[in-house]
């Protein structure tokens, strides 16, 4: 398992070519060979949802994919989810108005489940909200603020 | 470059007084953690870095016999295989307390085994992937002992007792004997996990006889002592720096030995190396909440008054550590009781050392002592609260001291007011649901305020930014927001223009951030450093003949909003900046301190690098604690014995809160945690191989977003300024003790079940 192949991401709209072997993670390309830290480790067994990013707008846990799994299509992290110029993401400025985290390190995949879940259409209400997004835990505990932050960004991707 | 500059814009008008002490401001750490940018310790890009795993023992006792590791030495990119053969040799470190350490070499890799998942050696590679596949090549035999898996083991014995855990007051047994009520039962909580979301790890890298360590701390300066000593170099040579922490709750304010093997195998190499547990390595590498039992038997009149309290507890510790988890403190204090007896032993089993998770000791101990009371509440036939203010303590009852303040009684009123509590039919299996019987419990909580010292700098730059620096850290609780309100309020400037860095060891000291502590401790030293930087500020601005105020010859200035100006408003107004302009300061900068003045330099460092020289909460005139009331509501299926928690009312007294929004998230977390341990939490020991079993997030049940309803949580604290400079009392630990009792009182009130044994799962109720 030591030889290195080549492979293309594009990631948040940009393209990198990696010299990788065959076996590394998606998640470990992003922290390790990217420095694309946002996307966090928290079990590295598909268990806590802290390594979600978007695969082609789908969430995808990023720890239980392959880099080589995922080329050619659109990978977009935390980091690509603000616009060029700064401003937030209606879901990140949800989370930072209901104070929807602690430590911070569940948070970039909460995000993105979070974007994921209304864009499902999954967070008609409260009890949708919880259960779709019970695969992301969060042991600071927030969650009655990260059901509140959804729900407001809910309502303003629908006006 | 590490610290990133945490200056942006936050708040809007809704935030009020934002920029003051207790005001809602959102973190301004928050930003940062949304986007992606905030860097945790190990996700530092260092040129060179190599990557380290670790192999751990697979049997709970013995000894190493042979540990064959050519194999990973031939495996691609491996550049070192470290057995305790081959790792070097490091001086033993002292404790916590800072006893000095017996003269014989440290081995961070064991030849000993004392349990199943100790560190027995460690693969060093290029890359992450090569590491962890030439780790699965180490083959380690072992010469296999008899080992005790755990407290209900018959070969446990009854253990050591630890006397200073004493309290006796009265004659409780023939006080017990001769009450006309008595309860007695049996209380245990099994092992629980700090289950924090960030892995431990960290990055070491040496330069020359320097260590600079990258890893999430609860404790800065103590892990830097404790790395210096291992190494035998100077404190002053060790930096440890910690931007971000992704949780700890207790787990992350030691140096492990984990850490001690990426060091030493960084120093080996000459390159920085990185080691970070996985997940599965988390439940071992550590010691997460001992498993604990106690009996409590309440003898009291036909009143519910309590006329005696004897309480027996034991925790688990390891074969090769101590740690006593304090049942009996929340015990000794809770209620009013003219005699009293606890005492507590503690029993070695095969399990890595126990350690400190939120509110270690108050958490177990209200778990026994506010179940117990419940009890006696239906033996006697009282209302659970009317009983809990029957016997409510009007004084520390152990130490005989006032209490600073207890608004008890008023989270007893306040959360029974907003959950309905009068509304409550008192019969067990009174209450239901279609086939979901429903029941209403209540318990209380309550923590010490622990006081210890702590340094600030206030740093105001020639652009009137203001700058503050400690070595404390933020793993969420919001030290940095709190900080730049307490600087923004001591200055008069807006919190816009405050950066505050932390996690950093070169910075002014600070002690260990746990048992509730930091937010008191460190609001009081920036508000002392920022006291003496103002000071400086107006004495230069009247002083100094080029200042555009020297000739009003005024006493004093006043700071609003950034400006400086005359009390009376005759005369200019002018930014900092103007000011430190015209006279031509580049900055003023001052530090400050909560250590009494005369304090030695040794006196400083050991308030700093130990937790030998804490405030006692009894200190003085008074008994400083935080008190909480929970009332909760809990649906079980009656067929399938299914619990799910419905709805959380609790007030909780945490005293003057700095920042109501980021306090009211950690007493939720606490809360969570606690609902946690009630309904799921447990970990669960192999009694064959002393392993344990479900060490991984899908079978440790933490609890997720749906297992939570709505909660609400009600201040009713008011400043206390015996407890704190600024009046605040101890938040993060306070909110879980108590919860896991108020559960197990609600489901004996929908169910007639009582569960004594935490979780309190299905099979338990059907």
């Amino acid at each position: 398992m030591t030889s290195q192949t080549t492979i293309h991401l594009t990631i948040n709209g940009h393209d990198h070519s990696l010299e990788i072997e065959p076996r590394v993670t998606l998640l470990d390309a992003l922290r390790d060979r990217l420095d694309l830290t946002g996307t966090k480790k928290g079990c590295d067994q598909g268990q806590c949802g802290a390594c979600t990013v978007h695969v082609d707008g789908e969430r995808v846990l990023a720890c239980l994919t392959l880099a080589a799994q995922v080329e050619g299509r659109a990978i977009t992290t935390i980091e690509g989810l603000a616009q060029e110029d700064g401003t937030l993401h209606v879901v990140q400025a949800a989370f930072l108005q209901q104070d929807a985290f602690q430590c911070g390190y569940c948070t970039p995949g909460q995000i993105m489940s979070a974007v994921a879940c209304i864009r499902e259409g999954h967070a008609g209400s409260d009890e949708e909200i919880r259960e779709y997004m019970a695969g992301n835990l969060c042991r600071c505990g927030a969650y009655p603020h990260i059901v509140a932050a959804v729900r407001q960004a809910a309502l303003e991707v629908a006006s | 470059m590490t610290i990133h500059d945490l200056r942006t814009r936050h708040g809007d008008a809704s935030d009020g007084n934002a920029d003051q002490v207790g005001g809602r401001l959102s973190r301004v750490d928050g930003p940062a953690k949304i986007t992606g940018a905030a860097k945790y310790a190990v996700e530092q890009q260092l040129e060179g870095l190599a990557h380290a795993v670790l192999v751990e023992s697979t049997v709970p006792a013995g000894k190493v016999h042979a540990i064959d590791t050519a194999a990973a030495e031939r495996a691609p990119g491996v550049l070192l295989v470290l057995t305790p053969d081959t790792i070097p040799p490091l001086k033993t470190a002292s404790d916590w307390f800072g006893t000095p350490p017996p003269d014989v070499p440290y081995c961070p890799l064991a030849r000993d085994i004392a349990f199943s998942g100790q560190h027995v050696a460690a693969v060093v590679a290029e890359s992450f992937e090569q590491a962890v596949a030439a780790a699965a090549l180490v083959k380690v035999s072992y010469d296999e002992a008899p080992a005790i898996a755990d407290l209900s083991d018959a070969k446990a014995g009854d253990g050591i007792p630890i006397d200073m855990m004493t309290k006796e007051w009265g004659e409780a047994e023939a006080a017990f004997a001769a009450a006309p009520v008595r309860i007695c039962a049996a209380y245990n909580t099994p092992r629980e996990y700090q289950a924090p979301m960030e892995p431990h790890g960290l990055i070491a890298v040496w330069q020359g006889d320097r260590l600079t360590v990258w890893e999430p701390s609860q404790w800065l300066d103590g892990m830097a002592r404790t790395y210096a000593e291992w190494f035998a170099i100077p404190f002053e040579n060790v930096r440890l720096v910690s931007p971000y922490i992704g949780g700890g709750f207790g787990s992350k304010a030691l140096a492990l030995s984990h850490g001690a093997v990426a060091a030493s195998a960084a120093k080996m190499l000459g390159r920085p190396v990185r080691l970070v547990m996985s997940r599965p390595q988390t439940f071992t590498g550590y010691g997460g909440r001992a498993a604990t039992r106690q009996t409590v038997t309440l003898g009291a009149d036909r009143d519910g008054k309590i006329q005696s309290i004897v309480h027996r507890g034991v925790n688990e510790t390891s074969m090769d550590g101590m740690w006593v988890e304090p049942l009996g403190s929340v015990t000794s204090i809770m209620y009013a009781t003219p005699n009293f007896s606890s005492k507590q032993n503690v029993v070695r089993v095969n399990s890595v050392v126990p350690g400190a998770m939120r509110a270690p000791g108050e958490n177990p101990s209200a778990f026994g002592i506010e179940s117990a009371i419940d009890e006696l509440a239906y033996e006697v036939g009282i209302d659970p609260l009317e009983i809990r203010l029957r016997n409510y303590a009007e004084q520390d009852p152990h130490a005989r001291k006032a209490w600073s303040t207890r608004q008890l009684r008023e989270a007893f009123a306040a959360g029974a007011e907003t959950f309905g509590w009068s509304k409550r039919s008192a019969q067990p299996r009174s209450m239901r649901d279609g086939n979901q019987l429903i029941g209403w419990g209540v318990a209380a909580g309550t923590y010490p305020v622990r006081r210890a010292y702590g340094e600030a700098l206030v740093r105001i730059l020639a652009d009137g930014t203001v700058e503050v620096e400690s070595s404390s850290i933020d793993m969420g609780q919001g030290t940095y927001t709190i900080l730049a309100q307490t600087a923004a309020e001591s200055l008069g400037v807006p919190a816009d223009n405050v950066v505050v860095k932390l996690g950093d060891s070169r910075f002014a000291r600070a002690g260990v951030t746990g048992g509730s502590r930091l937010a008191g401790i460190m609001t009081g030293a920036v508000h002392k450093a920022a006291g003496a930087a103002l000071d400086q500020l107006v004495g230069l601005a009247i002083s100094d003949p080029r200042s555009p105020f020297h000739a009003l010859q005024a006493n004093t200035l006043v700071v609003s909003a950034g400006r400086i100006a005359s009390p009376r408003g005759d005369g200019p107004e002018v930014s900092i900046a103007e000011l430190l302009a015209s006279v031509g300061a580049d900055q003023i900068e001052a530090k400050g301190d909560t250590m009494p003045a005369n304090s030695t330099a040794e006196d400083r460092y050991k308030a700093y690098t130990t937790i030998a020289t804490p405030l006692s909460h009894t200190d003085g005139d008074y008994s400083r604690h935080s008190w909480c009331a929970h009332f909760i509501e809990v649906r079980v299926d009656e067929d399938f014995g299914t619990v799910r928690v419905s709805r959380v009312v609790s007030a909780l007294d945490s005293g003057r809160l700095y920042n109501p929004k980021l306090a009211e998230s950690q007493w939720k977390g606490g809360i969570i945690m606690g609902i946690g341990q009630a309904l799921l939490e447990e970990g669960i020991v192999d009694r064959r191989h002393g392993r344990i079993v479900n060490n991984n997030l899908a079978d440790y049940l933490v609890p997720t977003n749906a297992d939570i309803p709505d909660i609400e949580v009600i201040s009713v604290g008011i400043p206390d300024l015996h407890s704190s400079v600024l009046g605040g009392k101890g938040v993060g630990e306070l909110a879980i003790v108590g919860v896991a009792p108020a559960i197990a009182n609600a489901v004996f009130h929908a169910t007639g079940k009582r569960v004594r044994d935490l979780p309190i799962t299905l099979e338990k109720l059907i």
